[in-house]
């Protein structure tokens, strides 16, 4: 017998829940719906106690188990039907579908623990605005297996961010039991974190609302994160078919479920809003059917590449590339309220690694973050901050380390705008230093531009010695997509144009991310080289050379967004030469080079010779002999063009 | 007697491989104290005082905001104040590549009045097709390509230049015959582009060198008693003066070189050349000695550059050493006179020298008049004359020392509107 108070009106919610994922699972079956629907009946209490008690300005980030989160907190079923019925009209157009739905402060993403540190960064953000809004990231206790989420632990504990933490505990990720893949005590962890928790569950709704209401209170009231272990237990399989739960335990936790008893002990009340819920779901579903699909043209537009063509001369400056770097930031940290600054080891006096940072918390205590050693938390962090209307530029120390930000990069950063149909934008600005010659070894010393310019919608720009970095910068500064920034180790402490070889030319184009172009005075350019970044200063010291000990005029092409390379203008300079060379400091495998070459072919129609040099494919050795060989040097690059050429 | 410290640029950060003086805080070759700042560094992070570690005298070898690589020496403290040497002069290489009206893309082509880079591969074929450097003037760089490109245009006078060295018969029984080196050949094309139209003429006189070096050596460290210095020193000035003698005859024109570039001979058992030492008229005694080492050096070593031979206007060869009283120098290609010094008569006090010209660009009276002034000129180096010109005399109104007066009417002595003592120069005496 049923002895919980609770509105009809929330009954009536967790019911509407109920049939709209079942209404999923039937058009499912009827091919009326793609892809995958992972449905949350049995849970839907964790729902309303949580996303359904928030305030208007509060947020919710969720998972994969998303649905009854979002008609909790926005109230748009409809939006969400059409949703996953693959309609323009949907909340996100067709394009998210059911694991990645966007509305009012509403966002889900479908890689488990990867939300979380975003739903931190997004907290901070309400924080800094000091709105009163605080937010809730729904995990599942499958998703305790994530470093991640204990990265961020650790952070929202340190920095005092008013996010609530609900693990949704269904004892079951997927197909495994938590037996076989947990250790230790769920509300230990984040208690060790210094993290306030709660524990409540499902089948006792009216505790779970009230305990919930508390927490909610306590994170807006103290400023401070939670915890939420709210066990459950889903009644439907993990996504559609896919159940190989003893039924038993499953019409055990049946007998347990809150609607279920309620329709027991309620049978007229209950019979009377399912009706209502059912006609209600299905004159949705009937109107949205035949409603048209997003077009594909407002959903992707091939990108025009049409490069800047006009040059201006090339001044230098008599100051190193860091103290730009750092002047950049100093003032930008004052002047631009948006911007914000996070990385490992940036306080003052230290700095950062490279001293990019030199000052800065100095002169903006409360917009400089120095970061625990978590690439992942604090680039999802910056996503987050990004999300909610800030500048982040999050510095990983090392652009080896980036790989540990990657899920971020990838799966969050340049994904956001389009998979929530581009009702939102991720500004984040990631900056990292690549590149070796300082001795620095294996994994403090690599280039990985590779894996960077491949990921799509991230610009990844490689800034060089041959003009201010704030020029690139100001131009990040209008970005409303995600930027890469690599940054070269050695070229930190050299001048801007500091060498400019004798009887060449070096021209900028005006375009935001420059394109940098040397040539000879008055001859015609009889090869055309490109490189970028740190690599560009060693081409750009040895062309002389590469004239005198090889017989051809050299013409060098740098760009700075190496994530769209100005293959027109590339074109242009091999149509005369008939002969291009790219030379990049990481390997050549699927490189940089890889890509161009592939591009000017696909352009071309006249035949030239082509050539890479590039890093051998060994990591980089500490040794300086050795590692003089591995990356490409005046020695090997003359030695190679004059063999090949 | 030593040097007591050396102050090398350190490594501060690994990721400074070079650091910039920002700060000297001595005069060269004063005497510092042990805790003195005598320079400071700037990296990239923070700036670095260098201290004295002991008492002495402080030899800098560096500049103010230049860049020095890690390690690279930039003082010394010596014990003694007599062991610092001059400050030696490194000279900030910056190129000037842009006009201010550069052209800003590809449809113009710019007007270049700078060097011309040679690839060895076009030098090679150059000197095998006698074509030279003038050939590419405007140009910034010349590959072997641009080479050939010019070959097709002068195959004639290739087929010319090949019938000059007419062959003439031999009998081997009678001579043993031994195949001309490429050098020598290469000289023999180098010096028959001026002599073998037979108008050149050479004229002489004798230099009184009586007390000559105990002022020149003044100037010098290690060329002493050397009167090569002193003469392309002087010619170069005169030169400025001398056009037609620092020029060269093309076939139906005559070219005259904008800058004065002597350059002198030298053969040492690696074949006759002629090395350049640039923008000569610039240049003062002692930097001009310097580079004669260095280039000279440079041709022991094999490690010329082709600029280091290219447009030269006017040369001088001495002789001075092999004991000669006088000679008939031969003039180079694409020149049109050359100076030749023979030995001192260290009886008499004296020493030959002899101009010779080429008369299709200039004559007989040029020439004298040339020869005299030089050999006036490098007299009043003499003993009698040194107190005076070791004075620096200077023209109040417009600075300009006597060296580098060309009127060659030399100052006088006036009364200031201050009244005080001054020289005056003939222009500002007279108006121009
Ligand atoms: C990073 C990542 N790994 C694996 C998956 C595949 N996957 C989707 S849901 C799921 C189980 C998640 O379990 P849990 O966190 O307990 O949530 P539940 O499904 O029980 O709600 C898995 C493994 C994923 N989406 N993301």
């Amino acid at each position: 017998m049923l002895v919980q108070k609770i509105n009809h009106r929330l009954i009536k919610q967790a019911l509407t829940i109920r049939t709209v994922e079942e209404k999923f699972l039937s058009l499912f079956s009827e091919g009326k719906l793609n892809g995958t629907v992972h449905t949350c009946v049995g849970q839907e209490f964790s729902a309303l106690a949580f996303a359904g008690q928030l305030k208007k300005k509060d947020f919710v980030f969720s998972n994969h188990r998303c649905h009854g989160h979002y008609i909790a907190f926005t109230g748009d079923t409809r939006g969400l039907i059409a949703e996953l019925m693959g309609k323009a009209s949907g909340t996100c157009g067709g394009i998210g579908s059911s694991q990645h739905l966007c509305n009012n402060n509403f966002f889900s993403n479908g890689i488990q623990g990867g939300i979380v540190p975003v739903a931190a960064g997004y907290a901070l953000g309400n924080k800094l605005k000091k709105n009163g809004a605080i937010g809730v990231v729904y995990i599942g206790d499958g998703t305790l297996g994530e470093g991640t989420l204990y990265e961020t632990m650790n952070i929202i504990s340190k920095w005092q961010i008013p996010l609530l933490i609900v693990c949704e505990n269904n004892f079951y990720a997927q197909s495994t039991p938590q037996s076989v893949n947990l250790a230790g005590d769920i509300r230990a962890r984040a208690a060790a974190f210094g993290i306030t928790t709660f524990q409540g569950h499902t089948s006792n709704p009216e505790q779970l609302l009230h305990d919930a209401k508390v927490a909610i209170e306590y994170v807006r009231e103290q400023t401070k994160p939670c915890f939420f272990l709210v066990e459950t237990f889903r009644l439907n399989p993990h996504s559609k078919g896919d159940d190989d739960r003893d039924p038993e335990e499953i019409n055990n936790y049946r007998a347990r479920d809150f609607l279920h008893i309620f329709s027991k002990d309620f049978t007229a009340y209950y019979d009377n809003y399912l009706a209502a819920i059912h006609k209600e779901v299905d004159d949705m579903v009937n109107s949205i059917l035949p409603e048209p699909e997003q077009a594909m043209d407002a959903y992707y537009q091939p990108p025009v590449s049409d490069h800047n063509n006009n040059w201006r001369p090339l001044i230098g400056i008599n100051k190193r590339q860091v103290e730009l770097l750092n002047n950049f930031f100093k003032q930008q940290i004052v002047d631009n309220g948006r911007m914000l600054f996070l990385g490992e080891d940036i306080l003052s006096p230290y700095g950062g690694a490279f001293k990019v940072a030199k000052d800065l918390s100095v002169l903006a205590p409360d917009k400089v973050f120095s970061t625990p050693i978590s690439e992942s938390a604090i680039t999802g962090i910056s996503n987050g901050l990004a999300l909610n209307g800030f500048k982040p530029f999050v510095e990983i120390m090392f652009g080896d380390f980036v790989t540990l930000a990657f899920d971020q990069i990838v799966n969050h950063a340049s994904k956001f705008h389009h998979i929530f149909n581009k009702k939102v934008t991720c500004p984040v600005v990631i900056r990292t230093p690549m590149g070796g010659k300082r001795g620095y070894g294996p994994t403090h010393s690599q280039t990985l531009d590779k894996f960077l310019v491949g990921i799509d919608n991230i610009k990844t720009v490689a800034i060089n010695t041959f003009f201010d970095p704030a020029i690139v910068y100001d131009s990040i500064l209008q970005e409303e997509h995600p930027v890469i920034v690599i940054e070269n180790k050695t070229d930190y402490g050299k001048k801007i144009l500091h060498h400019q070889a004798a009887n060449f030319v070096y021209e900028i184009n005006d375009a935001p991310f420059p394109v940098v172009k040397i040539k000879p005075v008055v001859s015609v350019p009889s090869l055309t080289i490109l490189a970028y970044g740190g690599m560009a200063d060693i081409v750009n010291n040895i062309l002389s050379d590469i004239f005198f000990e090889t017989d051809l005029k050299p013409e060098l092409i740098v760009p700075s967004l190496i994530s769209e390379l100005p293959v027109d203008i590339i074109i242009q300079s091999a149509a005369t030469t008939k002969r291009l060379l790219v030379i990049e400091e990481g390997s050549a495998f699927a490189g940089i080079g890889a890509e161009l070459i592939a591009q000017v072919t696909e352009q071309m129609d006249i035949k030239i010779r082509i050539k890479r040099i590039s890093a051998y494919a060994v990591p980089i050795p500490s040794v300086k002999t050795l590692e003089h060989i591995v990356l490409p040097e005046k020695e090997r690059i003359i030695q190679e063009i004059k063999a090949y050429f | 007697m030593a040097i007591l410290q050396q102050i090398k640029v350190p490594l501060i950060s690994i990721n400074d491989t070079s650091l910039t003086v920002v700060d000297i805080l001595f005069a060269h070759g004063a005497l510092v104290k042990m805790g003195d700042i005598l320079l400071v560094f700037e990296t990239s992070k923070t700036t670095y005082d260098v201290l004295a570690e002991i008492d002495g005298y402080i030899e800098y070898r560096c500049n103010r905001e230049t860049d020095y690589e890690v390690n690279e020496l930039v003082a010394n403290i010596y014990s003694d104040e007599n062991e610092v040497p001059e400050k030696v002069v490194i000279k900030y290489e910056a190129n000037k590549v842009f006009s201010k009206n550069h052209p800003s893309s590809d449809e113009t082509m710019p007007i270049w009045h700078g060097q011309t880079f040679f690839s060895p591969a076009a030098i090679q074929l150059m000197e095998l097709k006698g074509i030279g450097s003038a050939a590419f003037i405007g140009k910034d760089f010349v590959s072997l390509e641009d080479v050939m490109q010019l070959g097709k245009i002068t195959k004639d006078q290739e087929v010319q230049a090949s019938k000059q060295i007419a062959s003439l018969p031999v009998d081997m029984e009678k001579v043993i015959v031994e195949k001309l080196s490429s050098n020598k050949k290469r000289e023999i094309a180098y010096l028959s582009s001026v002599q073998s139209a037979g108008l050149t003429s050479t004229i002489n006189t004798s230099v009184n060198t009586d007390g000559i070096f105990v002022h020149i050596n003044q100037s010098l460290k290690h060329l002493k008693n050397s009167l090569l210095p002193v003469f392309i020193y002087e010619s170069a000035r005169l030169l400025q003066k001398y056009q037609p003698l620092n020029a060269y005859f093309t076939g139906d024109a005559i070219a005259c070189y904008k800058e004065v570039n002597v350059g002198f001979a030298i053969d040492i058992d690696k074949g006759l050349k002629v090395l350049k030492i640039a923008n000569t008229s610039t240049k003062g005694m002692k930097e001009i000695e310097q580079e004669i080492i260095e280039l000279s050096n440079k041709y022991l070593d094999d490690s010329l550059h082709f600029n280091d031979l290219a447009d030269i206007g006017f040369t001088v060869t001495d002789l001075s050493a092999e004991g000669v009283a006088f000679f008939t120098p031969l003039i180079n290609m694409m020149n049109s006179a050359i100076l030749g010094i023979s030995s001192i008569d260290e009886k008499l006090h004296r020493c030959m020298i002899s101009l010779s010209f080429d008369h299709r660009v200039t004559e007989g009276k040029l020439a004298a008049r040339f020869l005299k002034e030089l050999k006036e000129r490098v007299e009043s180096y003499q003993s009698k004359y040194y107190p005076l010109l070791n004075q620096e005399i200077g023209c109040f109104k417009c600075f300009k020392l006597l060296q580098e007066d060309l009127s060659d009417t030399g100052f006088v002595k006036c009364i200031t509107p201050k009244g005080e003592e001054a020289y005056i120069c003939q222009s500002c005496l007279k108006g121009f």
